[in-house]
């Protein structure tokens, strides 16, 4: 009786989320693909057609070309560091041990403070004359002087990073922790009798199993760390002279700061494009695993 | 020595590294906020304050606005989290129980809104504002949260009402029952623990947004918490920052604890309805 094909009831029930996205979702990417193609005055007035001009004044600015390497540095190893620590966290807190519970609950802490409040207790941890950082390190004599530790973007951008591997560790060792919970144990089990050794296991049994798990952590993963702004913003707002800008937060700049609402679309309708290539190759990649029967 | 204390030690160790710089935050927060002001912008900085000023989190609520912003924010994220639910059931439901024209088309619309976030749309999104009148309004922001956690919660869901077996809504069905009264009175109560997950998720993405909120409101008496501690930190020349951090330690520890207790059923929920 449900499997017969129902189209009409369906369109009704999702007609309200097809109507709300397409609202404050859908109008704007065309709000933003019309506005890219047009000058816009500084009263964010729409004026003539611009046709690409948009498009190449970002390609001729060197700060959008800097935010891109960097947006591409940020994405790489924010998500590569958050994966490679993943693992094993989640491994571990798949097993059975001593304060297992304890230490489930502090490896999702991070989870539970807004990235906006996490990036200002950094901030003022870091400060150069007051911040804990430089206190903890004075007492343990590796530090002599005060460092801005946010001053530069030798230091800034990597402790930034560090922060993004940091918050997005809760996220990630979970949805992996989920899938080693539903492993069977006598998989396990098997394998041992048959003289596997710890590493083989892991590598012929553990991972292969866990990769539909990998694949949405690291797809999710890239889709929020490309799109993060509060750490950035909040830490440096882009600077020292926007040697710590990513896209994102240049992009913001751009519209609400400097007032370029045209040339800030462009780079929107970039970036939208961006995401958009990775999406479809998550869908075929999805599409090549299904076929497979993974 | 037996196995599993050998194991609790190797693991222990390993996790330390992770566990202070994941506790670190918090004890920033905690002894900052416990130190008296003149004890703030001492050089060198201690962590350990001469006395406990517990008075900070009484002087806190009024210096930075904490009451208000708390309303704000909890009555933003409910009011968004409802709506969200509200849209996200029936498309589930569609997805998890009907056969239907389109059904691959949908799904990849959601995966579309899922990849956006507000920030790359935001100059849009604010046009779109600003054109209906919704600039310095919570509703944009309610609208706004409600749209974004769309996908995320229409999945989460409908993978979970695909485990609930369809011969119970149909045995009501054969008892008299129309489809929205199965709907009603069968299916949703069972479907209670999805709701309640997908709910937390939607609640917490919602009280931790900020791009929106940071360009959509403009009066302080409408800014939610994190805008609202932000913003004390956003320009000022002075910095208080013993009420800042009693601030964020206020509103962290509530979202902390329901981490806490909640954290098997997020590990379940979250393994669900991310993969299958």
């Amino acid at each position: 009786m449900l499997d017969k094909t129902r189209t009409l009831p369906a369109l009704l029930m999702i007609l309200p989320s097809v109507a709300l996205a397409f609202w404050i979702i859908g109008y704007p990417i065309y709000d933003v693909a019309h506005t890219s193609l047009h000058a816009v005055n500084r009263f964010g007035k729409v004026q003539d057609f611009a046709g690409l001009a948009n498009f190449a004044r970002l390609f001729e600015d060197p700060i959008f070309i800097g935010s891109l390497w960097r947006t591409i540095l940020w994405t790489v190893t924010v998500v590569g560091g958050t994966i490679l620590l993943s693992i094993p966290i989640a491994v571990m807190l798949n097993e059975d041990f001593h304060g297992r519970g304890v230490a489930r609950v502090i490896v999702m802490l991070p989870w539970a403070i807004s990235l906006a409040m996490t990036a200002i207790v950094w901030r003022w941890s870091l400060n150069g004359q007051y911040g804990m950082i430089n206190a903890t390190l004075f007492q343990l004599g590796i530090l002599e002087r005060p460092t801005e530790w946010l001053a530069n973007f030798d230091t800034a951008f990597p402790i930034e990073i560090g922060i993004g591997i940091l918050v997005s560790i809760p996220f990630t060792s979970t949805v992996l922790l989920g899938g080693l919970s539903s492993i069977p144990n006598d998989v396990y089990e098997a394998a041992t009798i048959d003289g596997a050794t710890g590493w083989q296991r892991f590598r012929f049994i553990t991972l292969p199993l866990m990769k539909p798990f990998l694949q949405i952590a690291i797809v999710l993963n890239v889709i929020n760390v490309f799109n993060s702004f509060p750490i950035i913003w909040v830490l440096t707002q882009g600077e020292p002279a926007n040697s710590t800008d990513i896209l994102v937060t240049y992009l913001y700049k751009l519209a609400f700061r400097y007032g370029k609402l045209d040339v800030a679309a462009a780079m929107s309708l970039i970036m939208f494009a961006i995401l958009l290539v990775f999406t479809a190759a998550y869908i075929i990649l999805a599409a090549r695993s299904e076929e497979k029967g993974a | 020595m037996t196995p599993k204390l050998k194991r609790s030690i190797l693991y222990w160790l390993i996790l330390g590294p992770f566990a202070v710089v994941a506790l670190f935050p918090f004890a920033v927060m905690l002894s900052t906020a416990l130190k008296p002001a003149d004890e703030i912008f001492v050089f060198p900085p201690t962590w350990l304050p001469t006395r406990l000023a517990f008075e900070n989190f009484v002087e806190m609520w009024s210096a930075t606005g904490f009451g208000v912003a708390l309303f704000n924010s909890l009555w933003i994220s409910t009011a968004g989290t409802v709506l969200s639910l509200l849209v996200a059931i029936p498309a589930a439901y569609a997805m998890a129980r009907l056969r239907w024209h389109g059904q691959g088309f949908y799904r990849q619309f959601l995966l579309v809104t899922q990849m956006l976030s507000p920030i790359v749309l935001v100059i849009g999104i604010f046009r779109l504002m600003a054109a209906m009148g919704l600039v310095d309004s919570q509703w944009a922001l309610v609208l706004g949260y409600a749209a974004f956690n769309l996908a995320f919660a229409t999945w989460m869901m409908s993978s979970y009402f695909k485990t609930i077996p369809k011969e119970i809504e149909e045995a009501a069905w054969i008892d008299g029952a129309t489809r929205l009264q199965s709907l009603v009175r069968v299916f949703l109560p069972m479907a209670l623990p999805a709701l309640a997950v997908t709910g937390i998720f939607t609640f917490i993405n919602c009280w931790n947004e900020f791009v929106l909120a940071l360009t959509i409101l403009r009066s302080n008496e409408k800014y939610p918490l994190t805008l609202q501690i932000f913003t004390l930190v956003g320009g000022a020349y002075k910095i208080n920052w013993h009420h800042v951090m009693a601030a964020t330690f206020a509103a962290t520890v509530p979202v902390a604890v329901v981490f806490a207790l909640m954290q098997r059923a997020l590990v379940r929920g979250l393994s669900l309805g991310g993969v299958k």
